[in-house]
């Protein structure tokens, strides 16, 4: 267990990165997140901007961050839909938090904390999509939840092969 | 120690210890209103998203669509996908510790090649693209899809053509195989599109063989399926479904798709869900086309045959009226008292004028003329001037028999006569909205947004001349 926790210095370190990396990232995930269903067709299965918020949230160790983030490219993943603004945006904010709260707590080094912390908040960013669209604004929305389940798995596996590659654009004390 | 600067100081470590959670909180509150705003309560109780964005909904989404478009467009039009691009490195890795030289040229021929196969089949889409362009009785203009929505609960995507190209909200959008979608968003330089399986569109559609009406849209899979109709044992898959026209939106006639599948309703035990593969590719989808007008515009060749058609239609009931007028002058001479000693004898066949000129007055005997003629006997009722309306009548003045002529008959019957023909071309044209109208039973004239309709009747059929309508100013009398 104390594997898992965030006990060293190395682990609770807050991760920083080139400014380009915070500005080009995230637009590079919302550009990709809108080009590749052309590609992909109905195989489009993962959330790059969530993976995003999650990897930075998870990085910065820091809450503000991780929601401001979050719930900045949830706003722009709306803006592209035609729903409602304020769905993603809200979904993400709340994942960027919590994402952003686990970092402080866990070793975020480890890949399996990783893989696990992103299926999860897929998982929570689609029961959270599906609570504000049924109950808080009592739309009608057909649901498949095994959609979901492979969604979340796809995040895990991008996650997974993203995150050490932007582990590499850190910045070195 | 001032007790507001003491509250004040009190407070500040609960804003440190508790500053995630409140900046949390003021997020998720500030988007929940914004959530609020944009979603309102019909007067049938639904809540259901403003379907015309709010000022500043509309400049958010205009952000977001300047901040990825312009690098959906750069993707595009570089014709370099990530597959490609990353194929294209794992290949030159490989190759070039054998021949650097050599595989160099091979990766730029096997580049032309696909960049000339890729231009090739691109030529092919867009000329059989533009040969259903041009084919196509209305004004559509070419576009290029760019780029999605990305989600799977918004079935959108974006159009490289915008406010600039002409397009508007609630175009339809075509491919040669079938419809896409609707436009439902117009930006300067670009378009977004709403598929027809999305589960928020609505197409008014039409089955090919059994004539059974029903709305489509999208369910969660992502399949466009025609719901709301009742259970039918004649409809099987295989039957193509076709655009019914009454939706405001798309042409009626266009090609949907074909029956896959049909389900029972979860919901309704007598109604069915019709499951349809669409006829164009959703998926994959390169060029559309965006239905600009809806006035039909024929070619030369087209208008020649529709004149001709005209010519010989009017032929046709000319003929016909020469019949029956040959009828009844046989009927007249055999019944010699139904002749009217008033009517001018008609002009006989002259060489140059083989059929006779039919008088077209009508054939109704006049009344005998009057004895004292004053202002109310028949013929004077153009010279009463407006003073004079409604006057009484003195029985005695009438002649037994005789037509009773009410001052300003004439102009009466007009104005009476125009607006019952007004008012048949009013029912014609609800009918015409019935018949066209209403996704299969819902029968109204209108868009469900609301918008003017417009008119959804074959370009193609002419108009039926309007049948004259009967005088009914004198009564009917005998021949004295």
């Amino acid at each position: 267990m104390s594997v898992l926790m965030a006990n060293t210095r190395r682990d609770v370190e807050v991760h920083r990165y080139p400014i380009l990396i915070y500005a080009l990232v995230p637009l590079a995930a919302l550009v990709l997140q809108a080009w590749l269903p052309r590609v992909l067709g109905r195989y489009m299965w993962f959330d790059l901007p969530l993976v995003i918020t999650v990897y930075f949230a998870l990085g910065r160790r820091s809450p503000v961050q991780g929601m401001l983030l979050g719930g900045a490219l949830g706003l722009f993943q709306d803006a592209l839909t035609h729903n409602a603004i304020g769905i993603f945006g809200i979904a993400k904010t709340i994942a960027g938090f919590i994402a952003a709260s686990a970092g402080i707590r866990i070793d975020v080094e480890n890949h399996t904390i990783r893989l696990i912390l992103n299926f999860l908040l897929s998982l929570l960013c689609s029961a959270i999509y599906l609570f504000i669209y049924r109950i808080l604004l009592d739309m009608s929305l057909e649901w498949n939840w095994w959609t979901e389940l492979f969604k979340a798995v796809g995040n895990s596996i991008v996650a997974l092969i993203l995150f050490p590659q932007l582990d590499r654009t850190q910045i070195q004390d | 120690m001032n007790p507001w600067l003491a509250r004040v100081v009190t407070m500040e470590p609960f804003f440190i210890r508790y500053r995630n959670l409140l900046v949390l909180l003021v997020m998720l509150v500030a988007q929940i209103v914004g959530l609020a705003v944009q979603v309102r309560r019909t007067s049938a109780g639904a809540v259901s998203l403003d379907p015309q964005d709010g000022p500043g909904v509309r400049l958010i989404r205009l952000w977001a669509n300047a901040l990825v478009t312009p690098s959906e467009r750069l993707i595009h039009s570089s014709k370099l996908g990530a597959g490609n691009l990353w194929q294209g490195y794992i290949d030159l890795r490989h190759v070039r510790d054998q021949n650097q030289d050599l595989q160099k040229t091979i990766d730029r021929l096997r580049l032309e090649q696909a960049a000339l196969l890729e231009d090739a089949r691109q030529g092919q889409r867009l000329q059989g693209l533009m040969a259903f362009q041009e084919k196509y009785i209305y004004k559509t203009v070419a576009a290029q899809a760019i780029g999605s929505s990305g989600t799977d609960q918004s079935r959108v995507f974006y159009l490289d053509k915008g406010k600039d190209a002409g397009l508007e909200r609630d175009m339809a959008v075509i491919t040669p195989d079938g419809i896409v979608g609707k436009v439902r968003d117009v930006f300067p330089h670009s378009a977004q599109v709403l598929a027809i399986n999305d589960q928020s569109s609505g197409a008014g559609v039409i089955l090919e063989t059994t004539r059974v009406r029903g709305i489509l849209r999208g369910n969660a899979a992502g399949q466009p399926q025609i719901v709301g109709i009742l259970a039918d044992q004649r409809i099987q898959p295989g039957e193509k479904v076709l655009t019914a026209g009454g939706d405001e939106i798309f042409p009626r006639g266009l090609p949907v798709g074909v029956v896959e599948k049909v389900m029972r309703d979860p919901e309704r035990d007598s109604f069915i869900d019709v499951i349809v593969k669409p006829a164009a590719h959703l998926d994959r989808l390169d060029e559309v086309l965006v239905i600009t007008a809806t006035e039909p515009r024929f070619s030369l060749e087209q208008q020649k045959d529709l004149d001709t058609s005209e010519a010989l239609k009017g032929a046709e009931v000319a003929a016909e009226a020469a019949e029956k007028k040959k009828a009844s002058e046989i009927m007249a001479e055999r019944l010699p008292g139904l002749k009217d000693p008033n009517a001018a004898a008609a002009p006989a066949a002259t060489p140059d004028n083989p059929t006779p000129v039919v008088p077209t007055v009508n054939p109704m005997p006049h009344p005998p003329p009057p004895l004292h003629a004053d202002r109310y006997s028949p013929g004077s009722a153009t010279q009463v001037t407006p003073e004079t309306t409604s006057p009484q009548i003195p029985s005695a003045t009438v002649p037994q028999g005789s037509t009773r002529t009410v001052p300003h008959a004439s102009t009466q019957d007009h104005g009476a006569g125009s607006r019952e023909t007004g008012n048949r071309e009013t029912g014609a044209r609800e009918t015409g909205a019935r018949q066209t109208g209403g996704p299969g039973t819902s029968g109204s004239g209108t868009s469900k947004l609301g918008a003017p309709a417009r008119s959804t009747a074959n370009p193609l059929t002419p108009r039926p001349a309007s049948k004259p309508k009967p005088k009914t100013d004198t009564a009917p009398q005998r021949n004295p």
